[in-house]
């Protein structure tokens, strides 16, 4: 089975301690045991530390702590323009250290993601290619939609679906080819084989939520689905 | 990577061992949209993974109507009785008595259900009464929802009722749901001795799993995945990946859950 087995990226994987919860030391080697763990390949990895304390520090640090890590792929945390915290030049930086995508917490960091002081800041992602990852804790589904529309060439990936928000995920995803879900608690009974059925596994995007969630979820779900082998590698790869 | 982990990797149901999800539904639920809430669907993704078995209670017993819900459950069991087990739904504004007489003596019927958050009712209310009398007198296990900072079904309300009520087998489904609440499970499970630690919810890990099963032994801790509300493979991923010997994990899977259906 080795030579089928899918190469799994997962794009939502953070480092770092978590306040709320005992996920260990968030270092670098305890995520890639947690890798070995459940068999993930390589994750693209944001900072505890941008998100939950101090957006500039935290994408610095994670520059550095992935800089020597083959498996491991930066991610930065957004900030909108208003107060200029990140600088006019955020997005430059970041392409040019390598970052592979990029996350916004509105709800938490305090700002609208469809707000006027936001979309400086996601037009130069759009314009740089590199996909902008938000929980769908963190902004209404209208916000998605509104940024999704105003932004069409802004691919838009949705974490931690959970598994009572079908009814306003399929509206969104019906009328934006630029929005995507990502498999963190995407944890609807038979949704994952619904949501491809309806819309094709290439607007599934594998990430784990790791380690506040248990990436051993994600990969079970994936794996254990009733979707075919190519339709699983696909999701394994994603997008970024 | 264990056996059962090896048959996800492979993409092939496990056969290793006898997994019985000892907490499930089934059915639609108005708050949000399941793609297949019917029983067919629940088998197929049961044969998929290699879950033999699934306790239930109907979605319109818990959501509704008690009556009519536990009537859907004896008949969901009765068309695949090798796949399905009932739980008794008693809603305490629904006639609770009633239920126990009509179903009590029942052997489609394993266990008996109460959720006091949707019901708006506490654990540890009066209306109760009768389940834990019939529970004691039986030793049929009471399945009951545990939400950490509930008004209705927190972990000390949950702590007071295993108290009062020492000879009931009390199954804490989701042990709390959240970190403070599972840490709470497991202290209240040391505690007292018939509440078994269930597993499903959206904040568990195999980590947490690991550290229930060395702080209160396996026989004290059972798989069950809320399916189809939420879907079965999130909380079986978590056991199969988790950091369990073997025997354990067969336990937690099933073996304990098994046990514990054996009352009659």
């Amino acid at each position: 089975m080795a030579e089928t087995r899918p190469s799994l990226l997962d794009a939502d994987a953070m480092l770092g301690r978590h306040p709320r919860r005992d996920v260990g030391g968030g270092t670098v080697r305890e995520l890639l045991a947690a890798l070995d763990r459940v068999g993930i390949a390589e994750a693209v990895v944001a900072g505890m530390t941008a998100w939950l304390h101090d957006p500039r520090l935290g994408n610095a640090q994670v520059l550095d702590l992935v800089a020597d890590q083959p498996r491991l792929h930066p991610c930065w945390v957004m900030l909108p323009g208003g107060c200029d915290e990140l600088g006019p030049g955020f997005v430059q930086e970041a392409v040019a250290g390598g970052v592979r995508a990029v996350r916004a917490f509105p709800r938490d960091h305090g700002y609208r993601l469809d707000g006027v002081e936001a979309a400086e800041v996601l037009r130069a992602l759009a314009r740089a290619r590199l996909p902008l990852l938000v929980d769908a804790p963190q902004a209404d589904w209208a916000s998605i939609e509104s940024i999704a529309a105003a932004h069409p060439e802004l691919r838009i990936v949705v974490g931690s679906a959970g598994y009572r928000m079908l009814r306003q995920i399929a509206g969104v995803l019906d009328r934006r080819p630029n929005v995507y879900l990502g498999t963190a608690d995407l944890s609807s009974h038979c949704g994952l084989e619904w949501l491809v059925a309806r819309y094709g596994a290439g607007r599934i995007v594998f990430g784990t939520g790791q380690p506040y969630r248990d990436p051993a979820e994600a990969v079970t779900r994936l794996l254990w689905s009733e979707l075919g082998d190519p339709d699983v590698a696909a999701i394994g790869r994603g997008i970024l | 990577m264990n056996e059962t982990a090896r048959a996800v990797w492979e993409r092939r149901p496990q056969r290793v061992t006898r997994i019985v999800d000892a907490h499930a539904h089934a059915g639609p639920y108005s708050l949000f949209f399941i793609p297949e809430a019917d029983p067919a669907a629940m088998i197929r993704v049961m044969d998929r993974c290699g879950v033999a078995h699934a306790v239930f209670s109907s979605h319109l017993s818990i959501q509704l109507d008690a009556a009519a819900g536990n009537a859907a459950t004896a008949a969901i069991v009765a068309e695949a009785p090798d796949r399905f087990t009932g739980y008794l739904t008693v809603n305490p504004w629904q006639d609770p008595v009633a239920e126990l007489e009509r179903w009590g003596g029942d052997r489609r019927f394993g266990g008996i259900k109460i959720h006091p958050d949707l019901h708006e009712y506490p654990l540890d209310g009066s209306r109760y009464g009768p389940v834990w009398e019939f529970a004691a007198l039986t030793g049929c296990p009471v399945l009951t929802h545990t939400f950490a900072g509930s008004p209705y079904n927190d972990i000390p309300t949950l702590d007071a009722v295993a108290e009062r009520h020492p000879e009931a087998t009390i199954l804490a489904g989701h042990s709390g749901v959240t970190p403070l609440g599972l840490d709470q499970a497991i202290e209240v499970a040391e505690r007292r001795p018939r509440v078994i630690l269930e597993v499903c919810g959206s904040h568990n890990s195999g980590a947490d799993i690991a550290r229930m099963v060395a702080r209160v032994g396996p026989d004290r801790v059972v798989y069950g995945s809320d399916f189809p509300f939420i879907d079965l493979r999130m909380s079986l991923g978590r056991v199969l990946f988790s950091d369990l010997t073997d025997n354990d994990r067969a336990a937690v899977l099933g073996g304990t859950i098994s046990g514990l259906l054996e009352w009659r």
